[in-house]
């Protein structure tokens, strides 16, 4: 059932009672989380968070708590599975979901009671109609039941035969709708942002809760998940809440506490704790679109800064070691020189957010340091522990664990680079007819870093966009990319983890991977795990590959 | 030298003020009375000639006894620094003492422990007229009802209220009364997240 | 509160008078200061003990018979709780200076005359004995029966910790008195009298403004 008003419907109905949260471990999710555990706490509404990564976590943690609480709320999980069949919920037990994942699984959609999404769907996500997917079919089974009986006595009348064609009718065109739905895998609207409106709606918002929520809609923007015009519109409406709660001249207020301003950002990642070459070098936009792993890239940085006139020496030092009359033109000189060297998209509108006299942290450093937290470097931390550790980034005065993800992200996105480069170098990327593959060799050191959802969709994405780049034909801007990586973090060993992300020309960024990996899985009967949210990714034991991509390249042509 | 064995127990106390109690250390309590028994034997043999008139021992009669004050003084030190420790640890830890500092007391000083436990308990019962009010509760000034904590261990079901029961999992977040909680959090179990 | 804000409370004056729920929490406060800043023991005021906590088990009651409303009932508990720590906090410290002064505030006990001069509350009292008596017993068993002859005996006067009387206290004054004598401590006999006026703060050594503490003209602070 699709809820309209979530104060009324949802935040009204738990109040005074216990729920319990089940929360996908990624920054969008832990977001919009720490949004409600601080509206809980103002109402004294008791919870308890559990942190999520695939679905058997959320069976298994389903399967615990069952008993403790009547209400339940998903935080990007569990959207598109069919709720009430997967965790088989008790009669009385009521389960809210809010998941930016599409599409949502019809059953959810129109359950009458126990599954409520609290997730808006936006106008332009068709969901099929009700007469369209569900049917009284009692009557037609019993007849059918009744002619198999029969057996010899089949029944030659027109009206049979009418009834029963038309149900094959109905059942393969409901064949037909559920697959167009359910083929394009993508992302809605942040939950993020949802719960802060909840917030803005019950007059509990401030400050905090808006940069949580900036952050949750920036995960979207950095790892690309989010269309571009839903982009826009949810930075247009950040910046009306910004503006409303910051509007304060910087005296009035105490030094100390927190002040988002809205300005042109560089799409360079973590330049303010990098030095700037590095930064330049590592980001996805500014290094494929100047090569920078090739000798010519090397050079026309070099011109490039120099023509900005900064000297060479400041640009390789740490960015806060720069001198300050550079820093403050760092921007409007980028934007001159944009146009001549082709990245016309160097600034974008972001927030960033400072506190005290702390140096400003954009709300993308965040998200790459979150990210990195989340898939830690460190072998011996749980995936339960590190989403605490996000948690504990994202509130007021733990900048150590801040300083700890940025400095793992540095060391996540120099790993990228570094595969990237190979792959290139030794040209790895092949073209396997619909699709462009290329795999990371098992035994390789940085292996590590890449077992893990969100850096694997990065490195892809670094490796298409390089490698459309450099490649002479105008035929790989057209294709996507599938990326496998030996899963070193898994219990089972010898299994790898395959990523596929959609090609670089289209503007939309549905994945059509989710369906694609299923069906090839199923056809081979390989030992797949299709246990993640982002269903563009999967775990595959390493002995199927042959067969699982075999199955794929004759899918997809 | 004269009481050195006693000035070796101070020390060992000394050293370990981070609050660990070492083991009762009844070895060197041993040598200290020993020592104490020669020098009292000695020092009656010396009085009795004394006594006849010899002045010369009277320098080293006082100074057996001034030694044997002094061992005396350190062993009762000794002994009522531990006690003090030990009180602490009824005041942090509750009635029941965890192992590893159990072996270290040794059975009197169990025996006083145990004393002491009864004592303040009765104490208690006795304030006011409806069963008495448990003084080991209540440590800090009450900020909040309610409490955001965080498990750092498996730990399993746990009662919150009447009926109400909670599943402490490894890394979850909970947000619970203090009250209920109160106890899981001296233990250890769960952390207060600020 | 706002419940009982009208309850008249037998509260024990010397007089007699009855005085309201908050009457007795500020007094027992006010105990609660002088009790943690005092370097001795102050007389016991186990009247208001009970009576706070007749108060706080009332409201339990109370409580527990109303219905969920979320706003009050948070407010009510956190009150029963912030009595209920100023209370504990009041009888531990009291406990902590009995256990350290024990033997000399026996000694003090037994040369009382008159009951009603007793520092220690009859609970207090009990407790005082008993452990002191386990003091005993344990340096008896573990030590002095093993010692030789001539030491065995537990001097009380040599054990016993007294309390500093000197150790200095912030002090405010609530009624004018003038003419205090200080008395020089270096025995130079440099003797002052100070005039106390009313709302002015000293610090001070503890002996000299011992009996104005008792009599309710300075309060520490």
């Amino acid at each position: 059932m699709l809820v309209s008003d979530l104060r009324k419907e949802f935040y009204d109905v738990i109040k005074g009672k216990r729920i319990l949260v089940l929360v996908h471990s990624d920054i969008d999710g832990i977001c919009a989380s720490k949004i409600l555990q601080s509206l809980f706490r103002a109402d004294h509404i008791l919870y308890t968070v559990v942190p999520v990564k695939t679905r058997s976590d959320l069976v298994s943690a389903f399967e615990q708590h069952r008993e403790q609480a009547r209400y339940f709320l998903l935080l990007n999980c569990g959207g598109c599975l069919d709720l009430v069949d997967v965790l088989s919920p008790p009669e009385d037990v009521k389960i809210f979901v809010a998941d930016n994942h599409r599409p949502l699984d019809v059953c959810n959609i129109y359950n009458g009671d126990q599954v409520r999404i609290l997730s808006q769907l936006g106008e332009d996500e068709e969901v099929p109609a009700f007469e369209d997917v569900f049917r009284e079919e009692e009557s037609e089974d019993e007849d059918e039941d009744s002619d198999e009986e029969d057996g010899k006595r089949r029944r030659f009348d027109e009206e049979t035969l009418e009834r029963r064609r038309a149900r094959r009718q109905w059942h393969q065109q409901r064949h037909k709708i559920i697959f167009d739905y359910t083929q394009f895998s993508y992302y809605g609207s942040s939950t993020a942002m949802l719960m802060f409106d909840l917030a803005w709606k019950l007059s509990k918002d401030n400050n905090e809760l808006l940069w949580w929520a900036i952050v949750g809609v920036t995960e979207g923007q950095v790892f690309e998940r989010t269309e571009q015009d839903r982009c826009v519109l949810a930075t247009g409406t950040l910046q009306g809440h910004v503006s409303r709660l910051n509007h304060q001249t910087q005296d009035s207020q105490p030094l100390d506490c927190l002040r988002i301003t809205f300005e042109k950002e560089l799409k360079l990642a973590l330049y303010r704790h990098w030095s700037l070459v590095e930064s330049m070098r590592h980001s996805l936009y500014a290094s494929t679109t100047l090569k920078l792993w090739t000798l010519r890239g090397e050079k026309r940085l070099q011109e490039l800064l120099a023509e900005m006139g900064l000297p060479l020496v400041q640009c390789r030092q740490l960015y806060s070691g720069m001198d300050v009359n550079l820093r403050q033109d760092l921007r409007s000189l980028l934007e001159e020189k944009s146009e001549k060297y082709g990245l016309p998209d160097l600034l974008f509108p972001s927030f960033s957010a400072s506190r005290g006299f702390r140096i400003k942290v954009g709300s993308a450093d965040y998200v790459y340091s979150a990210a990195a937290l989340l898939e830690p470097p460190q072998k011996d931390i749980t995936p339960t522990a590190a989403a605490l550790d996000v948690a504990d980034c994202l509130a007021v005065g733990r900048e150590e664990v801040l300083e700890r993800g940025i400095e793992g992200s540095k060391q996540q996105l120099s790993a990228i680079y570094r595969q990237v480069q190979t792959f290139l170098d030794m040209n790895q990327v092949i073209s396997a007819g619909p699709f462009l593959y290329a795999t990371v060799i098992q035994g390789t050191p940085d292996a590590w870093f890449f077992s893990a959802p969100h850096c694997l969709t990065l490195l892809a994405r670094f490796t298409l966009r390089a490698h459309v780049s450099v490649s002479r034909g105008r035929k790989s801007g057209a294709l996507p990319l599938v990326l496998t990586s030996p899963d070193v973090r898994a219990a089972q060993p010898d299994t790898c983890l395959v990523c596929g992300i959609p090609p670089t020309s289209e503007d939309s960024r549905r994945n059509f991977f989710g369906k694609a990996f299923e069906q090839a899985a199923e056809k081979t009967a390989s030992r797949a795990e299709l246990e993640f949210f982002d269903t563009n990714i999967i775990r595959l034991s390493v002995d199927d590959r042959s067969k699982f991509f075999d199955a794929l390249i004759s899918l997809l042509s | 030298m004269l009481s050195e064995k006693a000035l070796e127990l101070i020390k060992e106390l000394d050293r370990s003020k981070d609050g660990k109690l070492p083991a009762f250390n009844e070895d060197i309590i041993r040598k200290v009375l020993e020592e104490m028994n020669t020098l009292f034997q000695q020092n009656q043999r010396d009085v009795g000639e004394a006594a006849a008139g010899e002045i010369r021992y009277f320098p080293s009669i006082h100074l057996r006894h001034a030694a044997l004050d002094r061992n005396k003084r350190c062993l009762l030190a000794y002994l009522y620094n531990r006690l003090e420790r030990i009180r602490a640890m009824r005041w942090e830890f509750g009635s029941i003492l965890p192992a590893d500092i159990r072996a270290n007391l040794c059975e009197p000083e169990t025996q006083w422990f145990n004393r002491y436990n009864k004592n303040l308990a009765s104490y208690m019962r006795s304030l006011g007229e409806a069963g008495g009010l448990d003084l080991t509760q209540d440590t800090k000034p009450p900020k909040n009802l309610y409490v955001e904590v965080r498990c750092l261990r498996d730990y399993g079901e746990w009662e919150v209220e009447e009926g109400d029961t909670v599943v402490l999992q490894k890394d979850t977040t909970h947000y619970l009364p203090l009250a209920a909680c109160h106890h899981l959090i001296r233990q250890g179990v769960l952390e207060q997240v600020e | 509160m706002s419940d009982n804000e009208e309850d008249i409370i037998e509260g024990s004056d010397e007089e007699g008078e009855a005085m309201t729920a908050s009457e007795v929490l500020q007094k027992l406060e006010e105990a609660w200061i002088t009790e943690r800043m005092s370097p001795t023991l102050e007389k016991h005021q186990s009247e208001l003990v009970d009576c706070m906590l007749d108060q706080i088990n009332q409201m339990s009651e109370n409580l527990k018979r109303c219905k969920k409303y979320d706003f009050r009932l948070a407010i009510h508990k956190m009150e029963i709780d912030r009595i209920r720590y100023v209370l504990s906090s009041y009888l531990r410290v009291r406990l902590e200076k009995i256990e350290r002064f024990a033997h000399h505030l026996l000694e003090k006990q037994t040369n009382l005359s008159n009951e009603d001069l007793s520092i220690l509350s009859p609970q207090e009292a009990a407790y005082a004995k008993d452990y002191a008596s386990s003091l005993e017993a344990h340096f008896q068993n573990l030590v002095l029966q093993h010692v030789p002859e001539n030491l065995r005996t537990f001097d009380r006067g040599k054990m016993s910790v007294k309390p500093n009387l000197d150790s200095y206290v912030f002090l405010k004054v609530k009624q004018a008195t003038p003419g205090v004598l200080l008395e020089d401590d270096t025995g130079e006999g440099r003797d002052e009298e100070v005039d106390f006026k009313e709302g002015s703060q000293y610090l001070m050594r503890y002996k000299p403004i011992m009996e104005l503490l008792q009599s309710g003209a300075v309060t520490l602070i």
